[in-house]
Parts: C-alpha cells; sequence; structure tokens
C-alpha cells in the first residue's frame, strides 16, 4: 500500500502527539476509569475531531486513509480515548448526510473543535445486536416531542454533551438529537467494564424530555435503514484500525520485553517459538492493516463495497488484536499480567471489546456470509 | 416511450439491486422493503449507487419510501432529479 507523502507527514504528527500526550498517560486513565478534559481539549485543538469534516465547517477534510491512520496512531495508545473518534465521527456522518443545513451548521463545528461531544445512543438494556427492536419510544406533541426510554452501554455519555438517540415514533424508527440539559435526562455511569473503562460508558435514562421538532435528523421511518447503519460502518472503520494500532502495541511491547527478558543467560527473543509468535504478531499487524486500508481506499473512492470492505477489515482486525494482546501477556509472563508493570494486561481487555461494538463478530460473520453466498466473488478487488 | 437514457438507467438500476441482493427475478415493480428480501445495509448501499452512478445527492428530502421500494421506483426517482 502506497501512502502518499502528505498522508506520511501526518501519521508522523499523529505519532508524535500520542507519544507525548497520550502513552504515558493510558494507563492511569484506565486505572481511573476517566479521561481528563484537557487531554480531550488537545486534541480539540490539533482539529483532529474534524478529520473528516468540510474544511467550511471547520475540519480538515481529510481522506479516509488518512482519518484511518489517525485512529491507528491513537489507537497505539489508548483504545479509550481513540473511541472518542469512533463515536464523534459516528454522529458527525449521519448529521452531515442526513441533518438540515441548519442543523449541521449548529453542531458539526463545535464538534469538530472538541468543544462538544456527541455519543450514538443506539443499544438499550434488552436489544443490542437486533437494533429493528429498540423500544425507546417519541412521541409528537404539536411541535415537540416527547422522548421515554433507557440507553445503556453508551461510549462518552457520562460526559456527552449531545446524544443522537435512535427510538420510534408511532412505530416508525427515528434519530433525535438530545442536549444533556434537557430536563428529564438522567445519566448513570457505568463503571468497572473488562475493557475501555476510560471511556465514561454510561445508561441514559429519558423521562418525558421534551425535544424541539427541528431536533429529528432525517424523517421518520428512515433512522434505522439510513441513519444509524451509516453512523455504524464509520464506526467500524475507527474500531478497525483502532484495533490495528492495538496489535502494534501489544508487538512492540512484545519485542521490548523479549529483547531484554533474560532466560538461561540468553534473552527471550533467541529462542525459537518466542521469535514464532512475535512473528505470528507481524503478520496480524501487516494483514489488518492491509485490510484497513483497502476499506478507508473504498471509503475515499466511494466504492459501492466499501461497507462489506469494512466489516470485513474490522471482523479480522478486531479478531487479531484479541490474539496478539493474549500472546503478549503470555510473552511479559507474571510481569504482563499486573497492571502497574506493563500495558499488556490493559490490551488484552481492551481488544476483547473490540470484537463487541459496532456489530459483534457472528453478527459481522452474518453479513459477510450474505456478500460471499450470494454474490459467490471475492471482496478485495471489487 | 422509453427512451435510450430510460432503458440505461432501468438496466443499471436492476442490475444494481439483483447483484446486491442475490435474487435475478424480480418484478421491476416488487416492493423490495415489503418483501423483506432487502438486508441492512442496502439502503446505504443503494444511496451511494443512485448518488454515484448518476451524480446526483440525495439529501433529507428525499428521505420518502417512494423513492426507493422498487426497480421502477428508484428510476422515476433518478429521472426526476436528473430533470430538475
Ligand atoms: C465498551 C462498550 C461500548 C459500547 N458503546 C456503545 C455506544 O456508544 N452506543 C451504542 O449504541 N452501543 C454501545 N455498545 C453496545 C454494543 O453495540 C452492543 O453491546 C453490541 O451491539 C452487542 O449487543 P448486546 O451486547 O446486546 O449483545 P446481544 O445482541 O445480546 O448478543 C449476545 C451474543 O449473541 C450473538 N448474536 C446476537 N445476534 C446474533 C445473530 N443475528 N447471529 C449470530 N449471533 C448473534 C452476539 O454475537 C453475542 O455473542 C457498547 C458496548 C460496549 C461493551
Amino acid at each position: 500500500m502506497n501512502l502518499d507523502q502528505a498522508q506520511r507527514d501526518r501519521y508522523r504528527e499523529f505519532s508524535d502527539f500520542v507519544n507525548d500526550n497520550v502513552t504515558p498517560y493510558a494507563g492511569d486513565w484506565d486505572l481511573h476509569q476517566q479521561m481528563p478534559r484537557d487531554v480531550i481539549r488537545a486534541i480539540g485543538r490539533e482539529g483532529y475531531f474534524g478529520a473528516i469534516v468540510p474544511e467550511a465547517l471547520g475540519g480538515k477534510a481529510w481522506d479516509f486513509v488518512t482519518f484511518g491512520l489517525l485512529n491507528e496512531a491513537f489507537g497505539r495508545g489508548s483504545s479509550s480515548l481513540t473511541v472518542l473518534f469512533t463515536v464523534q465521527n459516528m454522529v458527525a456522518t449521519c448529521l452531515l448526510k442526513w441533518a438540515s443545513a441548519k442543523q449541521v451548521a449548529k453542531w458539526i463545528p463545535p464538534m469538530a473543535k472538541g468543544d462538544i461531544v456527541a455519543s450514538f445512543a443506539l443499544t438499550e438494556p434488552n436489544v443490542g445486536s437486533d437494533i429493528q427492536s429498540i423500544g425507546t419510544q417519541f412521541e409528537s406533541h404539536g411541535d415537540m416531542l416527547v422522548l421515554n426510554g433507557t440507553k445503556r452501554w453508551i461510549t462518552f455519555a457520562g460526559i456527552a454533551d449531545i446524544y443522537l438517540v435512535f427510538g420510534k415514533l408511532n412505530g416508525r424508527p427515528i434519530a433525535c438529537v438530545v442536549e444533556k440539559d434537557m430536563p428529564g435526562v438522567e445519566v448513570t455511569p457505568i463503571r468497572d467494564m473488562l475493557g475501555f473503562k476510560a471511556c465514561h460508558l454510561a445508561q441514559l435514562d429519558f423521562h418525558d424530555v421534551q425535544i424541539p421538532a427541528a431536533n429529528v435528523i432525517g424523517k421518520a421511518g428512515f433512522a434505522l435503514s439510513h441513519i444509524a447503519p451509516l453512523g455504524l460502518h464509520y464506526g467500524r472503520l475507527s474500531t478497525a484500525f483502532s484495533s490495528v494500532g492495538l496489535i502494534r502495541a501489544a508487538m512492540e511491547t512484545s519485542i521490548k520485553r523479549a529483547s531484554t527478558r533474560v532466560v538461561s543467560h540468553a534473552t527471550l527473543n533467541n529462542i525459537s517459538s518466542i521469535r514464532a509468535v512475535i512473528t505470528e504478531m507481524g503478520i496480524s499487524y501487516d494483514t489488518s492493516l492491509m485490510m484497513c486500508l483497502n476499506a478507508a481506499t473504498a471509503e475515499d473512492n466511494r466504492s459501492l463495497q466499501a461497507i462489506e470492505k469494512t466489516i470485513l477489515a474490522k471482523y479480522v482486525a478486531s479478531r487479531n488484536a484479541v490474539s496478539a494482546a493474549s500472546q503478549a501477556v503470555v510473552i511479559s509472563g507474571a510481569h504482563g499480567c499486573h497492571e502497574e508493570s506493563s500495558p499488556t494486561a490493559r490490551f488484552y481487555r481492551d481488544a476483547k471489546i473490540m470484537e463487541i461494538i459496532e456489530g459483534t463478530t457472528q453478527v459481522l460473520q452474518n453479513v459477510l456470509g450474505n456478500y460471499y453466498v450470494n454474490r459467490a466473488e471475492p471482496l478485495v478487488l471489487n | 416511450m422509453e427512451t435510450l437514457a430510460d432503458f440505461d438507467v432501468k438496466t443499471s438500476v436492476r442490475k444494481f439491486i439483483t447483484k446486491s441482493i442475490g435474487i435475478g427475478d424480480i418484478r421491476d415493480d416488487e416492493d423490495l422493503f415489503d418483501s423483506g428480501i432487502v438486508n441492512s445495509l442496502f439502503s446505504i448501499q443503494l444511496v451511494t449507487f443512485i448518488e454515484k452512478s448518476f451524480g446526483l445527492e440525495i439529501t433529507q428530502d428525499d428521505l420518502d419510501m417512494d423513492n426507493f421500494k422498487s426497480v421502477d421506483a428508484v428510476c422515476n426517482f433518478v429521472r426526476r432529479k436528473q430533470g430538475k
């Protein structure tokens, strides 16, 4: 894969930012289960939240390959932080495509600067993968809507300013921007998850929340066919690249440990079985990254197969992240099992989450099955 | 009367839809959404297909099932948008 000079330069810039502002602190954020506003503000100043936002709206208008590299570079430092790019862009892409010019002008510029944090509120206590079954209810009262329901496992909802909430209005799927200060919005943080511990996961309860009809995105009837799937698609692209960053972190940590840890008068990296494990990590990294770049390039070309290619990339990269992180713990031994001694335990915990968000491995496998079985042709050259 | 341009639109729309759903024998007026034969990604892929193939931009104002529900519906929508 050939990156152009601008893409390479930006990737170096992202990596430098992560080395200085993310990697040294990611373990602490995880331990304390919080993401400091300062780092969010610092990212906002660099303009990274507006990576794919048009320049006229205060964004960088970068291509999707560059957006992917941003997620890879941050994914190497902190999955909890990178998932902020994921959800912020899930909401931004839905608004950019389906919101009115007025709505876009209101929300996108502050989101691009990081002044507003947005959450994507789809999952409910009783409904995850099967999104068509969501039960959150909107009722129409004149030019207001009244919202009741519960959203659970919502990334960054603990500190978000707005939420893109999916529900039904007279049985028709609808998406609406809900603001955190609206009366009747209750935010309950969810702590002690397996991974992504610093991503301010929360439950949102809506009790008769009154929302201006002007906050409806698109039209009733289209939220689960045209809006949510679009956000989930870009979320998968972000998560796929973030998984690749995690594989790199696991690999680098393992290589470093293997070159310094002495067993029986020689360093670990002289043992052929350890070399084989590290080789597997390298192969995982390169194959996952190739698939991600193939998906991002498809997105840049507006290929009709961009969605399936992204699903393929997310499926492969998230599974590879799980195995690479698992091997990284093994190579580091007891040291790798101790949170204060090594980041590998965090990588291991975070990696498993990659397989669940934006479509679990099984759900994505079903979609890929539809593609391969119906088309009877491979994906990459399409 | 169906012009040559109309014929091209219908051919490419039919080709895209039948390929996406993996079923060749659909009627031009068959409601794809009612019959439940489309999968969850079809709607957004159809949007990309229409925008890319015919150089159109679909916005929230176009969100109407009558524009997307069948081969005929998509063809009429494309012709209407192109006529604007
Ligand atoms: C850290 C974290 C952050 C999250 N952030 C968000 C967020 O910001 N916004 C949001 O809306 N949601 C969020 N989620 C929720 C996430 O999207 C769901 O957990 C996910 O969609 C799976 O749904 P579920 O947990 O209800 O599992 P279920 O849907 O109950 O699935 C349980 C099991 O059944 C399998 N399964 C389900 N359906 C099928 C099928 N059709 N075929 C085969 N197997 C199937 C699944 O693979 C899984 O193994 C987050 C979750 C986590 C853990």
